[in-house]
């Protein structure tokens, strides 16, 4: 059968009421009535810290403490609350939350405290994932017109309650929007943001954010209302990656941003198993949102330093110990199970190249930064045109990224903190140079 | 109207304090005088007031406003004769209201004849009715307490050579009451004034009275002794006369004042007045629940007397340093407002002339537990004037009128004892008496009509408290019981309206009559009862069983 266009339009309009009762379903979901309740008791705040969790029990309590402490030492006098939007878990972690609230029935344990400090909590319907905590946490500091407002990471091990102060005071007393760590890390921690996420960004985006894909932030209210009335939660923002998409948007939106150097950081890195969801989560929303921003990035050249509290190219710590024959490994061996998805992906002088070095020796192995990028660059403009799925276009880059690693690894294993630093430093010029590369690439693909 | 003949009379008063001096001149030298403070004696019965505490009237050479007394048996000429109180006196009582009194106890002026005789030499009688030394090392633990023109508590007397005791000012020194002939001349003293028939005394600085090495020389066992002495005399041969306590310390310290109901009928709850402005400006109930539950239980016949502002520096010394600088930043940004540990301001421009707000500190006063004291003036929303010095700036003439002198003296506006407020927000043509009675609405037709609320239950003045913990921490709610009556107090300490949920089921059944307009509210069920507050709104429910 036929359709018309007036099938097709009412069909559109189908399913944009479909999509808008969703949405609507899901700000149900996420505002229950009890929470609802809560925050009504809270009413307006100055500061609000926001922790999503999920079976976090072994972590949060240090976590919550350290909120608790930096609440009542740098802002005593500060309305503020805690926010726990919460997957599901049955570890106990809400109640660990909760129980730090301080009120005229329960004192604080040490400190004295001039006000009452609400915590709540609220399980939301969903899947435990990150951007539907997020959304939770925008939306409770919107109702509750915060001002200033802070991201945890619920498994920090080594959290300290200073963490609350250099996130927030720049948002609270100078007036940035976006506030995003840099941190002291081991010294092949992070790779995935060393190798890829900061030097694309950066090249992209014209701004040195040291990590675009925070798991602890800071961000004014106007800034999360912003974001949360632009609708990225209709294109995935509910997805793992949420933080991302806020620096983005951020970025986009050529807000005030801000680094603060929190120290050490414990229980960054993945493990290999957790490559593929980890690349899904920074990775897919970096490559979609460079569909949206294109007029931005495309006309973006060189990249401007973000004013930084604290250090700007910390120290390194000791490395962490890492498996390169196993990376190697799963390099060539993903490079030649993969072959037929990498001719849809890559051009075929890239591709042919990955192939050769895949057949390098342990020793001799190298992934140069200029190959890397482009493979990178390549990958970009694939998923824009979504020549194969763009989730398999995700899942591929997996071997490409561990081979890049087992280099960056191979490269920086003697180096000093300064070695290291350039080396990254290069690799992001190497992002910067090339992206006319992509430039064209993107194009001949519209 | 005759007095009640209730002995715990003081338990249902509204008290307002007021300075001879400040309140009327009847004579045109500028100061005000008795016969001005009786003419106004049906001012103060419109109000609704139940007693008048005088500050000091005695003679003195005033250099702590009359904290200074040079004789005890007299009154300073200035305010008139001893006849002029005794009529005072007469009126109050056929007006019912009762007359509290100062006494200063602690220590006298150094132009008493006492302390005159005392440093003539050290051979004389009166030598050791005050605390002599000669070394300023004694008594090492003590804190002085006027840190800003004190550095020590003895001082040097080049006249007998040698240091006498001071608390406050040098020229204020000690008693000596390991002296039982100063004993028993202070009891003969109160005596003089209770058989003119004065209802009570405010015994001025009472922690003090007695000093030993190695304590901070405060709330000594023996100062006890001395309160329980003069208490038991008190009672035997003048029942129904009352002794209300200046002890600026901590409740679990200020308890001790009540012994058994054999020390103190009354005690101001300092530390509670700074935390109910810090409560109204943190939008938190925290400060005022927070104390009140460190408050502890006192005997049955005794009382705690609430303020929200006297003639005195807005104490912070009974509060941590955090909460000082919070207060300081909040209410004294400007550090000429400041005075020794204190802010030196008047309720209105505390509270910016804020009505709502003005409102709800006189609604929590009225209705927390205790008896409340009102500081002339601060009915009409009077202003204060911090270019004068020391807390003169919140002694100034009562505003009658926005006439001559606001009504207060015919005399040249030069001669007043201290200059009226003049600025446009709160100077006297805007704030007065008479153009607040002509106006239905004003702070002082409210004042009345909360204190005619106040005196319509005996609940408020002796029932029990129990606190409401709604989550919502801006509603600070509570219930006043007393047998079977049963009145709920709730009250929005935040600026914004606000939705709060109470917990009410033991009260399952009862119907709420807001105290106010009567009207009735919905009936309590087993439901968190709703109530919606707009910004500052207070309500009191009297509850029901219909």
């Amino acid at each position: 059968m036929e359709t018309t266009a007036q099938d097709e339009t009412a069909s559109g309009h189908t399913r944009v009421i479909r999509r808008e009762n969703k949405l609507a379903q899901e700000k149900e979901n996420l505002l229950t009535d009890d929470f609802l309740r809560q925050l009504i008791n809270v009413g307006e705040v100055d500061i609000l810290v926001g922790l999503p969790t999920y079976n976090n029990a072994k972590t949060i309590g240090l976590v919550v403490q350290s909120v608790q402490s930096g609440i009542l030492r740098w802002f005593p006098r500060e309305r503020a609350v805690i926010i726990n939007a919460d997957g599901g878990s049955r570890d106990g972690t809400p109640e660990l939350v909760t129980g730090v609230s301080i009120d005229d029935v329960r004192p604080a344990a040490s400190l004295h405290a001039l006000r009452t400090l609400h915590s709540v909590s609220t399980k939301y319907a969903s899947t435990p994932e990150s951007g539907t905590a997020l959304h939770s946490i925008f939306a409770a500091a919107e109702l509750l017109r915060a001002k200033a407002c802070v991201v945890l990471s619920p498994d920090s091990e080594n959290i300290q309650p200073e963490w609350l102060s250099r996130l927030v005071q720049p948002v609270y007393k100078d007036g940035y929007d976006l506030v995003a760590p840099t941190y002291l890390r081991h010294r092949f921690d992070g790779l995935l943001v060393t190798n890829l996420l900061y030097p694309m960004t950066r090249a992209l985006y014209g701004l040195r954010i040291r990590e675009p894909y925070p798991s602890e932030f800071g961000f004014s209210g106007n800034l999360g209302s912003q974001f949360l009335a632009q609708n990225h939660w209709e294109d995935g923002a509910n997805q793992p990656g949420g933080e991302l998409r806020f620096t983005l948007a951020a970025i986009r939106q050529q807000c005030r941003i801000r680094q603060a150097f929190l120290g050490s950081k414990e229980h960054i890195e993945r493990r290999a198993a957790e490559m593929v969801p980890a690349l899904r989560q920074t990775v897919g929303p970096l490559f979609s949102s460079l569909e949206s921003d294109f007029a931005l990035w495309s006309t973006v050249t060189g990249s401007q330093p973000v004013p930084t509290t604290g250090p700007e190219t910390p120290e390194l710590l000791e490395p962490v110990r890492v498996n390169r024959k196993r990376l190697r490994e799963m390099f060539s061996t993903g490079v030649a199970e993969l072959s037929s998805v990498f001719q849809t992906i890559l051009t075929p002088s890239t591709l042919a190249e990955l192939q050769r070095i895949a057949g390098q020796s342990d020793v001799t192995f190298e992934y140069p930064a200029e190959l890397w990028v482009k493979t990178v660059y390549e990958f970009a403009a694939s998923y824009q045109k979504a020549v194969i799925s763009r989730d398999h276009i995700i899942q591929a880059l997996a071997p490409l990224f561990r081979g890049r690693a087992c280099t960056f690894i191979a490269e920086n294993r003697n180096g000093s903190a300064n070695d290291v630093e350039n080396n990254v430093e290069g690799l992001c010029l190497e992002f910067e140079r090339l992206k006319p590369y992509l430039i064209q690439m993107w194009k001949s693909g519209q | 109207m005759p007095l009640t003949q209730d002995v715990l009379w003081y338990k249902d008063a509204i008290i307002y304090q007021v300075h001879v001096r400040t309140f009327q001149d009847s004579n045109g030298d500028g100061i005000g005088d008795f016969q001005g403070l009786e003419q106004k004696l049906g001012y103060l019965q419109e109000l609704g007031i139940t007693a008048i505490w005088l500050m000091p009237f005695f003679p003195s050479p005033l250099r702590d406003d009359g904290y200074d007394i040079s004789d005890y048996c007299a009154v300073h000429s200035s305010y008139g004769t001893l006849d002029d109180f005794r009529k005072l006196l007469e009126s109050a009582h056929n007006r019912g209201i009762r007359v509290i009194i100062e006494m200063v106890l602690n220590h006298t002026s150094d132009q008493h004849p006492w302390f005159q005789e005392s440093r003539s030499s050290r051979d004389n009688p009166r030598r050791d009715w005050y605390v002599w030394s000669d070394t300023d090392e004694r008594y090492k633990g003590t804190r002085i307490i006027f840190l800003d023109t004190e550095k020590s508590n003895w001082a040097w007397d080049p006249i007998s050579k040698a240091y006498y005791w001071h608390r406050f000012f040098s020229h204020q020194p000690d008693l000596n009451y390991d002296n039982p002939a100063v004993r028993e001349k202070m009891w003969e003293l109160m005596r003089f004034w209770l058989d003119m028939g004065v209802d009570g005394f405010r015994l001025d600085a009472v922690p003090y009275l007695v000093e030993r090495e190695g304590t901070n020389c405060e709330n000594l066992p023996e100062t006890h002794a001395i309160i329980k002495e003069l208490r038991r005399k008190l009672d035997e041969q003048y029942p129904g006369r009352m002794l209300l306590a200046e002890a600026n310390q901590w409740p679990a310290d200020l308890r001790p004042y009540f012994g058994d109901g054999d020390e103190f009928n009354m005690a101001f709850h300092f530390p509670l007045m700074p935390r109910m402005f810090m409560g109204v400006k943190l939008e938190d109930r925290k400060p005022i629940t927070e104390i009140l539950q460190q408050t502890p239980e006192i005997p049955a016949t005794c009382q705690w007397s609430l303020f929200l502002r006297n003639h005195d520096e807005l104490t912070l010394e009974m509060v941590t340093d955090m909460e000082r600088d919070y207060m300081y930043d909040m209410y004294a940004e400007d550090k000429t407002m400041r005075i020794n540990l204190g802010i030196r301001r008047r309720l209105a421009p505390l509270l910016q002339n804020d009505r709502r707000r003005i409102e709800l500190m006189n609604g929590l006063l009225m209705s927390l537990p205790g008896t409340p004291i009102v500081y002339y003036g601060d009915e009409i929303g009077m202003g204060d004037n911090i270019n004068l010095g020391d807390r003169n700036g919140v002694r100034t003439p009562m505003q009658w009128s926005g006439g001559w002198n606001a009504g207060f003296s015919t005399a040249e506006p030069d001669r007043l004892y201290a200059p009226l407020i003049q600025n446009p927000v709160y100077g006297y043509p805007a704030v007065n008496v008479l153009s607040q009675l002509g106006s239905e609405h004003s702070l002082l037709h409210w004042m009345q009509r909360i204190i005619m609320v106040r005196r319509s239950s005996p609940v408020f003045g002796r029932g029990s408290i129990e606190f409401l913990h709604p989550v919502n921490h801006r509603i600070l709610a509570y219930v006043r019981k007393l047998a079977n009556d049963v009145i709920l107090a709730v009250s929005n300490l935040s600026g914004a309206a606000q939705a709060v949920e109470l917990d009410l089921r033991r009260y399952k059944g009862n119907i709420l009559i807001e105290m106010f307009g009567k009207n009735i509210f919905p009936r309590v069920t087993e439901q968190p009862y709703l109530l919606t507050l707009g910004p500052y709104q207070f309500f009191w429910f009297k509850l029901r069983k219909v």
